[in-house]
C-alpha cells in the first residue's frame, strides 16, 4: 500500500494529497440518532470515518462491575472489514483494537463527570467505517460529540489532532501515507482549560522537534474545537426550535461563557 | 431469537391489535405496508461495491430504523491453495454491539453467526454464481468477500440484509484483466525457424497427455477509465421477505416489539429472472411456533407477490443509482486535466 517513493512534502510546500503543511482535512459531522442509542455521532476527517454510539448512564449488565461512588465507562471498538485497502477481518479480541479502546477510555475517564452517576455504566461503541490515517484522532473527536449528544456531563470538549514531522517540517492531520512514513503523535486537548488529556507517540522523534509539533497540534486542536462546537450548536438549536421554546437561541444565551452542551 | 424483552400484557396487546378487524398495528401501518426504505450505493470508497440501506428512518431527525452497510471486496486467490476454479463468494455479517445493546458478547456472536449462515448459504449457491470471477483457469480466481455490518436493528433485519447485499453485489465492479503468456526461448527459436519453411513441429501435444496446461501463465490489470466490468448475473441476486405469522394471518416488516410478540416468522428468499420465472432460493422458519401445511402454500404464493414488488422497486432504484454514479464518473473523466 505504501509505495516507498511518494514525496511527503514537495518543494512547493504541498503534501501528497495537495494540502499545505498545516492544513487539516475536511471535517464532516453528523449528529443524527442511530437506532436506540442515547447519543450518536458520525465524524469524518478526510477519508477516515467513525460512527460512535453512546448508551447510558444505565444499569450495568454485571452487578459486580459497578462502582459505588461513580459510573464505569466501557469502550468497544469494531472495525469494518472493508474499511482498509487490504481486506482484513479483525476479531473483537484483537490487541490493536483493545489498545485503541483502552486509550480512548483513559482519555475520557477524567473528563466525564462519572461521580454524578454512582453504580451505573456508560457504554461507548465505536465502529470504524473507513480508514485513512489519524484513526485515534477521529475516534476521540467522535466520542466527544456522541457523549455531548447523549447529554452526558463533560468537564469540557476533548479535541484530538495528529501531527508528524517530515525532516524538519511539522505536518498536521496525517493521512495513511504520511502516517506510514513520518514520526507522528496524537494529542487530545481540553480547549477551555488548555489541559492535555492524551499524548501518544509510537515512533521516535527528536526531542528538539517535539515542542514545535506539540504547540502546533495544540493550536490545531482549538481549530477542530470550533468545528465541533459549531456542529453541536446547530444540533442544539434545532432541538430548541422543535421544542417550540420562546427562549433565546443557543447563540444568544451562550455569551456568558457557559456551554449549553451539558443539558 | 427475541432480542427485545416484552411483557405478557404488551404481547397480548400487540397480538390482539393484529387480529382485530380492521387490524391495527402500533405505528398505524396496514398489515402489508413496509416502512420507508432508503438506499445509497457507493458509500465505501475502498471497496469494489457497496451500499447503505435503512428501513424505517425517522424523516424528522434522520434517526432510528434498521441500518445496514454492505460492501464487497475482491481478492486474487490461487486456485491450487485454497480457492476454487471460477472464483467463490464468501459472506459475513457483523453486528455492531450498538444495534443490540442488551445482548452479551457471546449472544451477539451467535446472532451474527446465524445471519452469516443464512446469507452465505443462500448467496453462494451455484445457481447464483457469477461467471466472471475466474481469471486464469485452474490457476487464479477472484475471491469475492461480502461483508455486511448491522449498525442498528429496529426490526426486519433479514430483509434489510438481503436488500443491502443485493445492492452491494449489483454495484460491484470486477477489475478488467488480460492474460499474459510467456514464451520460452525454445519456442521463440522455433517460430523463427518456421520462416524458413524448414520446421517440423516436434512438440505437438501427446495424445496421452490429458492435463494440458493452459497457455496463459499470468495476468495483468487493464488500465481503463472505469473501475471494471460489472459482476455477471447481477440482476439475479435474490431478495427476502419475512412473513410474521399470528395464528391465521400474517404481516410484513415487523418492528422489534411486533417481532417479539409473534411466535413464528417465515423467511422466504426469491430470485426472479422475470415476474413469471421466480425461484425460491431459501426458506427459514424463525421462532418456536408451528404452522399447517396448507397454510404454507398460500403463504408462499403471497410471499412471491410481495418479493416481486420489493425486487422490482429495488432494481429500479439500483438502476437510478447506477446512472447517477456512472454519469458522475464520466463527467469527472471528461473534465480531468
Amino acid at each position: 500500500m505504501a509505495s516507498s517513493r511518494i514525496e511527503v512534502l514537495n518543494q512547493g510546500g504541498y503534501r501528497s494529497d495537495g494540502r499545505k503543511q498545516h492544513e487539516l482535512r475536511s471535517i464532516a459531522i453528523d449528529l443524527a440518532p442511530q437506532g436506540v442509542a442515547d447519543g450518536a455521532a458520525t465524524i469524518t476527517h478526510g477519508l477516515t470515518t467513525v460512527l460512535v454510539s453512546v448508551f447510558g448512564p444505565r444499569e450495568a449488565k454485571l452487578r459486580s462491575q459497578t462502582l459505588h461512588d461513580r459510573a464505569t465507562i466501557s469502550v468497544e471498538v469494531g472495525v469494518a472489514a472493508f474499511s482498509t485497502g487490504e481486506r482484513r477481518k479483525r476479531s473483537k479480541g484483537d490487541k490493536r483494537l483493545l489498545e485503541l479502546a483502552s486509550t480512548i477510555k483513559a482519555t475520557f475517564e477524567p473528563v466525564i463527570q462519572t461521580a454524578l452517576y454512582p453504580r451505573s455504566q456508560i457504554d461507548i461503541y465505536l465502529h470504524v467505517l473507513e480508514q485513512d490515517g489519524s484513526l485515534l484522532q477521529t475516534c476521540i473527536n467522535g466520542t466527544t460529540l456522541a457523549l455531548i449528544n447523549a447529554g452526558i456531563p463533560l468537564l469540557d470538549f476533548v479535541c484530538a489532532v495528529s501531527g508528524g514531522v517530515h525532516v524538519a517540517s511539522p505536518l498536521l492531520d496525517l493521512n495513511q501515507l504520511e502516517e506510514n512514513d513520518v514520526p507522528h503523535l496524537t494529542l487530545a486537548l481540553m480547549p477551555k482549560t488548555k489541559k492535555i488529556t492524551l499524548v501518544t507517540m509510537e515512533t521516535r522523534l527528536h526531542v528538539e522537534r517535539f515542542e514545535e509539533i506539540f504547540r502546533l497540534a495544540a493550536r490545531a486542536a482549538e481549530v477542530i474545537h470550533q468545528e465541533m462546537r459549531a456542529a453541536i450548536r446547530i444540533k442544539a438549536n434545532t432541538l430548541v426550535a422543535s421544542m417550540g421554546s420562546t427562549r433565546a437561541t443557543v447563540d444568544g444565551t451562550d455569551r456568558d461563557g457557559n456551554h449549553m452542551d451539558e443539558d | 431469537m427475541a432480542t427485545t424483552s416484552l411483557s405478557k400484557a404488551e404481547k397480548s396487546y400487540i397480538q390482539a391489535g393484529l387480529l382485530a378487524t380492521p387490524p391495527q398495528r402500533i405505528d398505524g401501518r396496514d398489515l402489508f405496508d413496509f416502512r420507508t426504505v432508503a438506499l445509497e450505493t457507493g458509500v465505501a470508497p475502498l471497496s469494489n461495491g457497496s451500499a447503505r440501506l435503512n428501513i424505517g428512518k425517522d424523516p424528522q431527525d434522520g434517526g432510528g430504523g434498521t441500518g445496514v452497510i454492505a460492501a464487497t471486496k475482491l481478492e486474487v486467490e490461487n486456485v491450487e491453495e485454497d480457492g476454487t476454479d471460477g472464483g467463490r463468494l464468501v459472506c459475513s455479517v457483523t453486528c455492531s454491539p450498538a444495534a443490540y445493546p442488551h445482548l452479551s458478547p457471546g449472544a451477539l456472536d451467535d446472532l451474527q453467526q446465524d445471519m452469516t449462515t443464512i446469507l452465505h448459504q443462500t448467496l453462494s449457491h451455484p445457481s447464483l454464481h457469477p461467471a466472471n470471477l475466474g481469471i486464469l483457469p485452474r490457476k487464479k480466481a477472484w475471491l469475492l468477500n461480502l461483508d455486511v455490518v448491522v449498525l442498528s436493528d429496529a426490526g426486519n433485519v433479514y430483509d434489510a440484509l438481503f436488500m443491502a447485499a443485493r445492492a452491494a453485489l449489483y454495484d460491484t465492479k470486477v477489475p478488467r484483466t488480460r492474460l499474459v503468456e510467456m514464451h520460452s526461448t525454445k519456442i521463440a527459436q522455433k517460430s523463427w525457424n518456421t520462416t524458413d519453411g524448414m520446421d517440423v513441429d516436434q512438440s505437438a501435444p501427446s495424445g496421452l497427455d490429458t492435463r494440458q496446461a493452459p497457455p496463459a501463465q499470468d495476468f495483468d490489470l487493464v488500465d481503463y477509465w472505469d473501475e471494471g466490468e460489472e459482476l455477471d448475473g447481477r440482476t439475479r441476486w435474490p431478495v427476502s421477505i419475512t412473513l410474521n405469522i399470528v395464528s391465521s394471518s400474517y404481516f410484513l416488516d415487523g418492528n422489534l416489539q411486533e417481532e417479539a410478540a409473534v411466535p413464528l416468522r417465515i423467511l422466504l428468499v426469491f430470485s426472479f429472472l422475470d415476474v413469471n420465472a421466480p425461484t425460491v432460493q431459501a426458506t427459514r422458519m424463525l421462532g418456536s411456533g408451528e404452522i399447517q401445511l396448507d397454510q404454507i402454500k398460500s403463504l408462499l404464493s403471497d410471499g412471491q407477490k410481495y418479493a416481486w414488488e420489493i425486487f422490482s422497486s429495488l432494481t429500479a432504484k439500483l438502476k437510478d443509482e447506477d446512472v447517477r454514479r456512472t454519469l458522475k464518473d464520466r463527467e469527472r473523466f471528461v473534465t480531468r486535466q
